[in-house]
């Protein structure tokens, strides 16, 4: 058993790494899909340090909250929106405002951005400094996914990210929130993604496309 | 005797660089469903090509058959640089990771210059072309290398082998990371590879190394041919020196050793089938999107050496 | 004794231009000039060595004229700097043995004559003087032995233009020096008096003098976007004078600038080092891009230093935030990159120079898209030339690469600083070199591409012939020299090393310099043998024609041009070329055949647009307006007088 603290312990500290890298990879994707399975990987890495954190406090709640995010941000909500890709049959690039490159430039800069924001608050609010950061860093990413990518879906792909930000940030500092508060914050990300799943398909039928820089009508 | 061992690991790079050469292109032909060449296909390429005779255009100068020689020249010393099987290289305590590059930077320079005495317009073309791509590349190569060294204190290849030895596998570091993917992909670039260069096509559309050495014949081309190998070997030992040394042996003898080329073997394997299984399912970037395909990995090398700072 | 042997090297040198104009009736004295120049540059060599390699220091005393004096002294530094000048002109000036002859004649050859070895001195006074007026005064006489020698090279409307410029910048450069000088009033007399008033300045007062001796001698250097002159005023001087323009005089600034900042000043804040970082990192950058979109060879040349001098303050800048980070030992070793690679700009900045010469004598253009196959016809220029582009590539084996590695090493060492801003700078610094490094090996793996091999793309380029044996002999001894550096660096490292230790407390060369130097011979060795070995193997060869896809007659238009290799880097880089394209197309009856297509494509540099244009502009605008004061009305000039007598006793009566 003390060989699995001790890995977990070191896997919990570098899993910042791996968020890091998502987020990275998020930004230089090219397909939907692409951006779906990283979400998924994102929440798969959040879900492993819920389980690492609940083992060193040895919560049972903590363990809920894990199984409920396994179930619902792993699974259910990436399966959602692969088939709602899949029936909207559009193309299936990332219509992007900026190239690749670029993106990955501005990710990477929004990393060393929140790299030193993070910087003051460590010792007080006592989280790791490399978990902070990335909390830090997938709310911008998912603010920055939002506006630089055209495709109505991936705007629901971003707010799912910046979701996984704040969760973090509350994961690194607080630990978890009360079980009661989780449940509620999942089921209404989970309401939410179903019905955006049924917006695209109404604008779709309506504008007979999804780009939203063309969605223009609300002007003044 | 460790002079022996280093010499040893140059020559193992130099002599298996065409099997594995050989074992890509049949694992290649395997996923797409085809028989594919015996894995002993370079090596009797390599005879075939010596026992010709070199046809060189008339309006070349020196510099056609000159190049080759350089090429095969610098790649043979860059390949004793990497450690294999002890962390230990002939060029090991004072060479170093700006050598290495700017060595490879040389042999590439009297290439581009022997594809355009060739006097044809498949030369120019390779030759521009290869200019762009190892331009945009250098910079991440070198960015990459360097967050690493930063992080071992040390600018050898092999003292970074040996500082990485020391280190804990579970304790992912950011910059490792970052590093691996950045050279990963800067590594695509150099070698030629699937989704930045089709090493094995003929259609001027798609050719970046093959026009360059498309007026090469005989001895010539059988060097280019090798050299290209031990350049493909080389980069591959360096990913796995670098980041995953774990197995090499600590101390010259037999059992350690014999460990050691077996660890290797099975490292090497696994990275020759990460390549065939991605250039069997990756298509090749258009040229002008190669940019952007470097721009990611120079975004990440650049981010891996301002986490060095960040992170102490 | 060297005192002595360095006044008769100043006496010969200044008795060129009365030999050149006591026999110039005499047809038989014609290699004089060129014969006692270069004794007397052979005699400044050994001065320059003993006071380099031995540290022998001496000083000259020419004049006391008043209040100002005027005196010469070679410390280390000043030696290095002249060591470089005699070294690197002796061959230019063998080179020009025969080069002047046979492209000047008359009056034009006397003058050049004349003039080379007055610039010679001037530059000479620049780096040994002692005092600010004789450096204020060489720094003066350079910019109009220059001038005077481009201005003989031909006259039209353009040339005149651009050695305005030329001159209007080097003024405006000069009068910032002379500022920075005077700030050190009231003791502005010698160099030990000013660098030991130094130290009791406020640092609001040595940052006054360093930005003016930045700006100053950054206008020499040629930094971005100080470098307007230099592409307009070395292209158009004869081949060896470009030589000596690009070679040495560039380097007079950056030991004004070493001088100031590291003798007088002695280092200060880290932000004086990012300033010279980033105006090293941008001239790099952008030096080596405005030189791929070129094909006239010289104005390519002259972008190329530009970015070499960027190279040279990326070191200066690596210094200076080591100096202010405390860590001596790596000062010396960034210092010591920016020193050698100034020797080594200097050597193959000189050969690519001559080398382009060779090429105008032989085929008298010097558009790469003119050349080609040149290498066949003129062997040893050819291989000089690739000598010198491997060097300035910065490629292994040659001497650029000495200086790069030095710079990438002390970048490397940035990283165990404990400042983080300069943790993260340093090592970024080292991937913009890594940048530049490539773009340079782009560009002259297109130089040498189309200008020497492939297939001669016109007549001239057809019936080129090897140059004179001067020439070949001057250009030999340069790429010799390239090549030794490059193979033994340690020659020249050790005495750089004791420089540094000099100019700064408490340096001493890191281990890292002396590793390199023992290690470069070995693989010399090794890649010189394998090579040697395999091209010694007799390989059978049969010549053939070049495969044109089973078609007849390859012609020559089918290679590649120069524009056209550069186009995909143009293409990526695309947002600083911004070019003005227009095509003009002339339908005829059929749609697909044109009478006529014409297209024109005009590049202005960013700069001149963005940031020149509107100010002249302002300016113009400004001083258009003020001509209303010029009314032309007599009574009007009087009003003026009476107003300023009015405002002056008012003035005086209120303080």
């Amino acid at each position: 058993m003390g060989l699995f603290e001790s890995a977990a312990a070191r896997a919990l500290a570098s899993s910042g790494v791996f968020l890091f890298m998502t987020v990275l990879l998020i930004a230089a994707a090219r397909r939907i899909s692409t951006c779906i399975g990283l979400y998924s990987l994102q929440s798969l890495v959040i879900t492993a340090q819920i389980a690492a954190v609940s083992r060193m406090h040895h919560s049972a709640q903590g363990f809920a909250i894990a199984a409920m995010v396994l179930t619902v941000k792993v699974a259910a909500i990436p399966y959602a929106l692969y088939r709602i890709v899949e029936e909207l049959k559009a193309p299936r690039d990332v219509s992007s405002s900026t190239s690749p490159s670029q993106s990955v430039f501005i990710a990477a800069g929004l990393i060393l951005l929140s790299f030193f924001a993070v910087r003051p608050y460590v010792g007080v609010l006592g989280g790791d400094q490399a978990m902070l950061a990335a909390a830090v860093a997938l709310v911008l990413t998912g603010g920055f996914l939002m506006v630089s990518r055209k495709k109505a879906l991936m705007q629901v792909v971003g707010l799912l990210v910046l979701d996984n930000g704040i969760f973090l940030a509350a994961l690194a500092t607080t630990f978890g929130m009360p079980l009661v508060i989780e449940i509620g914050i999942v089921f209404d990300l989970l309401m939410g993604v179903f019905l955006m799943g049924l917006f695209v398909f109404r604008i779709r039928d309506t504008f007979d496309h999804l780009d939203v820089s063309k969605l223009r009508r609300l002007r003044g | 005797m460790i002079w022996a061992m280093n010499a040893v690991q140059v020559l193992l790079l130099i002599l298996l660089a065409p099997l594995v050469r050989g074992v890509i292109a049949r694992l290649k032909a395997r996923i797409q469903n085809r028989r594919g060449a015996s894995v002993w296909r370079p090596y009797s390429d390599l005879f075939k090509l010596f026992r010709k005779e070199d046809l060189v255009p008339a309006s070349a100068s020196f510099v056609f058959r000159l190049a080759p020689i350089v090429l095969f020249a610098t790649t043979l010393v860059v390949a004793a640089f990497v450690p294999l099987l002890y962390g230990s290289a002939l060029v090991g305590v004072t060479g170093d990771f700006v050598l290495l590059v700017y060595l490879l930077a040389l042999g590439r320079f009297f290439l581009m210059l022997g594809a355009i005495d060739g006097g044809s317009s498949f030369g120019g073309m390779g030759a521009s072309r290869e200019a762009l791509v190892s331009t945009l590349a250098e910079a991440p190569f070198l960015l990459a290398l360097m967050s690493v060294a930063i992080g071992a204190h040390t600018g050898t290849i092999a003292g970074i082998v040996q500082w990485t030895v020391g280190q804990n596998f579970f304790q992912f570091s950011a910059v490792h990371a970052l590093a691996f993917v950045a050279l990963a992909l800067v590594a695509i670039a150099e070698t030629g590879r699937i989704p930045v260069d089709n090493p094995t096509t003929h259609l001027e559309l798609t050719m970046i190394h093959e026009a360059m050495v498309l007026e090469y014949s005989g001895p010539s081309l059988a060097l280019i041919e090798w050299a290209s190998a031990i350049k493909l070997t080389v980069v591959m030992a360096l990913l796995i020196a670098l980041f995953v040394p774990w197995g090499m042996a600590t101390s010259l003898t037999a059992a350690a050793l014999a460990i050691a080329a077996l660890v290797l073997l099975l490292k090497m394997a696994a990275l020759v089938l990460v390549l065939a299984l991605m250039e069997s399912s990756v298509a090749k970037l258009r040229m002008y999107l190669v940019p952007d395909f470097l721009g990611v990995a120079s975004a990440l090398a650049i981010l891996a050496v301002v986490f060095t700072a960040l992170m102490r | 004794m060297t005192q002595v042997a360095f006044s008769l090297f100043l006496v010969a040198t200044l008795s060129v231009p009365v030999v050149t104009l006591i026999s110039r009736r005499w047809t038989k004295a014609r290699a004089l000039p060129a014969v006692l120049l270069m004794a007397s540059l052979a005699t400044g060599i050994a001065v320059a060595g003993a006071g380099f390699w031995d540290g022998q220091r001496f000083t000259v005393e020419v004049s006391q004229v008043a209040s100002f004096s005027f005196a010469l002294s070679v410390d280390r530094l000043s030696a290095f700097f002249l060591l470089l000048i005699c070294s690197v002109s002796l061959p230019v000036i063998l080179y020009s043995s025969s080069y002047i002859p046979r492209h000047y004649s008359g009056a034009r050859r006397d003058w050049l004559w004349v003039l080379l070895p007055l610039f010679l001195m001037s530059m000479v006074l620049v780096v040994t003087a002692s005092t600010a007026f004789a450096f204020l005064f060489g720094w003066e006489l350079m910019t109009l032995f220059s001038a005077g020698l481009i201005v003989i090279d031909g006259d039209s409307e353009e040339r005149r233009h651009n050695i305005f410029i030329y001159l209007l910048m080097m003024h405006a450069g000069a009068a910032a020096v002379i500022g920075a000088f005077l700030l050190f009033l009231p003791h502005a007399g010698n160099f030990a008096e000013m660098r030991a008033s130094a130290t009791l300045m406020t640092p609001a007062l040595r940052t006054a003098v360093f930005l003016l001796a930045f700006v100053g001698f950054g206008t020499k250097a040629g930094i971005v976007p100080l470098h307007l002159w230099l592409p307009r005023a070395h292209p158009i001087a004869p081949s060896p004078v470009s030589a000596l323009m690009s070679g040495i005089m560039l380097k007079t600034a950056i030991y004004g600038l070493v001088r100031f900042a590291f003798d007088f000043l002695g280092g200060g804040p880290s932000w004086w080092g990012y300033l010279a970082l980033l105006a090293g990192g941008v001239s790099g950058l952008l030096g080596v891009l405005y030189a791929i979109s070129e094909h006239d060879l010289k104005r390519l040349l002259a972008y190329h230093s530009v970015e070499n001098i960027g190279i040279i303050y990326l070191g200066l800048g690596a210094a200076l935030v080591f100096m202010a980070n405390h860590a001596a030992v790596w000062a010396a070793l960034a210092l010591t990159a920016a020193l050698l690679h100034c020797l080594n700009h200097a050597i193959f900045k000189s050969l690519l120079f001559l080398g382009a010469g060779a090429i105008s004598d032989a085929t008298h253009t010097l558009d790469l898209e003119e050349l080609g196959g040149l290498q066949k016809r003129m062997r040893l220029t050819g291989a000089v030339f690739l000598i010198a582009c491997c060097s300035i590539v910065g490629l292994p084996l040659f001497n650029g690469f000495v200086s790069e590695w030095l710079t990438f090493r002390s970048f490397l060492a940035g990283s165990e600083l404990t400042d983080l801003s300069a943790a993260i700078v340093l090592p970024l610094a080292a991937g913009v070199l890594a940048l530049i490094g490539g773009l340079a090996a782009a560009c002259f793996a297109k130089v040498y591409g189309v200008a020497f091999l492939g297939r001669p793309r016109s007549h001239e380029a057809e019936s080129a012939n090897e140059v004179s044996w001067p020439m070949q002999a001057g250009m030999l001894l340069l790429a010799v020299a390239c090549v030794a550096i490059g193979i033994f660096p340690g020659m020249v490292l050790g005495s750089l090393g004791a420089l540094t230790e000099e100019l700064i407390p408490g340096a001493a060369l890191p281990q890292a310099a002396a590793l390199l130097s023992a290690v470069l011979p070995w693989i010399a060795l090794f890649v010189l043998v394998l090579v040697a070995g395999m091209a010694a193997f007799k390989r059978a060869k049969k010549l053939t024609a070049t495969w044109a896809c089973g078609l007849p007659g390859l012609d020559e238009r089918m290679q590649y041009t120069s524009i056209a290799f550069s186009k995909p880097l143009r293409k990526v880089f695309s947002q600083v070329y911004k070019a003005d394209r227009t095509l003009n197309v002339i339908p005829a009856d059929q749609p697909y055949f044109p009478a006529s297509i014409s297209y024109r494509s005009v590049r202005t540099t960013s700069f001149e647009r963005l940031l020149y244009r509107p100010g002249v502009d302002a300016i113009v605008a400004a001083a258009y307006r003020l001509r209303r004061l010029q009314t032309g009305n007599i009574q009007i000039y009087l009003l003026y007088i009476f107003a300023a007598l009015i405002a002056l006793l008012m003035f005086m009566r209120w303080v």
